[in-house]
């Protein structure tokens, strides 16, 4: 069984990684996926302290499972939500750079 | 440990593919190998039922949105990339390769079933248990993800219509964008 902290130096890492993406990116779907890959360490971290706190009796078994599970439906929605909102914006202005889209006014 | 040493090595390139591909499609598909480098990463640690789902719903399902949405507005990278003459016949040859290496590993390996206590291990994670967790301690969370995904799939739709030239205007023959804007 591999110990906990290099899962959670693994999701740290990816996590450092998704927002130097979100910092750099010129296009919005670029920045979008940076914002997966740090919510994907995110669930990594937490799956791995469900499986070192499993059965630890302070909480149901899993619980961190279950909160994955909770974030993979909301990261869903989050997603839908944000590519149909680039879109709309695609339809009015022809580029998706986000340093042109901060002015956008609504 | 070997694995997760493995994994972590194909999660960080994936990762860093991500932030560096000038492409769109080539960052979309590192991610895509980073999410199946997660799942694996959630079997070995016992987590079953959350492995298939970060890989029918992730890889599967936003990704594959990702990768409609980027070709759909036909997202231009930082420039072209080259056509590469030996890439196709690689991947032929990759694809032979690993389909041949899977067939004769099932006919040919005959290791022995888990023993009783590896079985017993494996009970964690399973689909079972996450989904009794979820219906009797987590029904409240549960059903409110429920609202959640109603509310982007009417909010997804709305904002698809809202482009629509058909559409019929909101009064009096003006487009009023922010009047619409105003609902959300």
């Amino acid at each position: 069984m591999v110990p906990t902290p290099y899962y959670i130096a693994l999701s740290a890492l990816l996590l450092t990684i998704g927002s130097v993406g979100v910092l750099t990116r010129r296009s919005a779907i670029m920045v979008f996926l940076s914002v997966e890959l740090m919510l994907n360490a995110a669930n990594l971290a937490i799956v791995a302290f469900a499986r070192q706190w499993s059965a630890s009796g302070i909480e149901p078994a899993l619980s961190g499972q279950a909160a994955v599970f909770i974030i993979l439906a909301i990261a869903a929605a989050e997603v839908a939500v944000g590519l149909g909102i680039l879109v709309s914006i695609f339809r009015h202005r022809v580029s998706t750079d986000v340093d042109e889209l901060s002015e956008v006014r609504l | 440990m070997i694995g997760f040493i493995i994994l972590a090595a194909v999660m960080l390139l994936g990762g860093v593919g991500v932030v560096t591909f000038r492409q769109p499609v080539h960052a979309a598909l590192s991610l895509v190998v980073t999410l199946l480098a997660l799942a694996v990463t959630y079997v070995t640690l016992q987590a079953h039922f959350l492995a298939a789902i970060q890989v029918i719903v992730y890889a599967g399902a936003i990704m594959v949105l990702f990768l409609f949405v980027i070709m759909l507005l036909n997202v231009q990278g930082q420039e072209p990339a080259p056509h590469l003459a030996w890439m196709r016949p690689l991947a032929y040859a990759a694809a032979l390769v690993t389909a041949a290496g899977i067939t004769i590993t099932a006919f040919v390996d005959r290791s022995p079933l888990p023993s009783a206590d590896r079985v017993a291990a494996l009970q964690g994670g399973s689909a079972e248990q996450v989904g009794t967790l979820l219906f009797s301690h987590y029904v409240l969370a549960f059903q409110l993800v429920g609202v959640l995904l109603l509310t982007g799939i009417v909010a997804a739709v709305s904002l698809a219509q809202r482009g629509n030239p058909a559409a019929p205007p909101a009064r009096r023959g003006e487009a009023a964008p922010e009047r619409e804007l105003s609902h959300g």
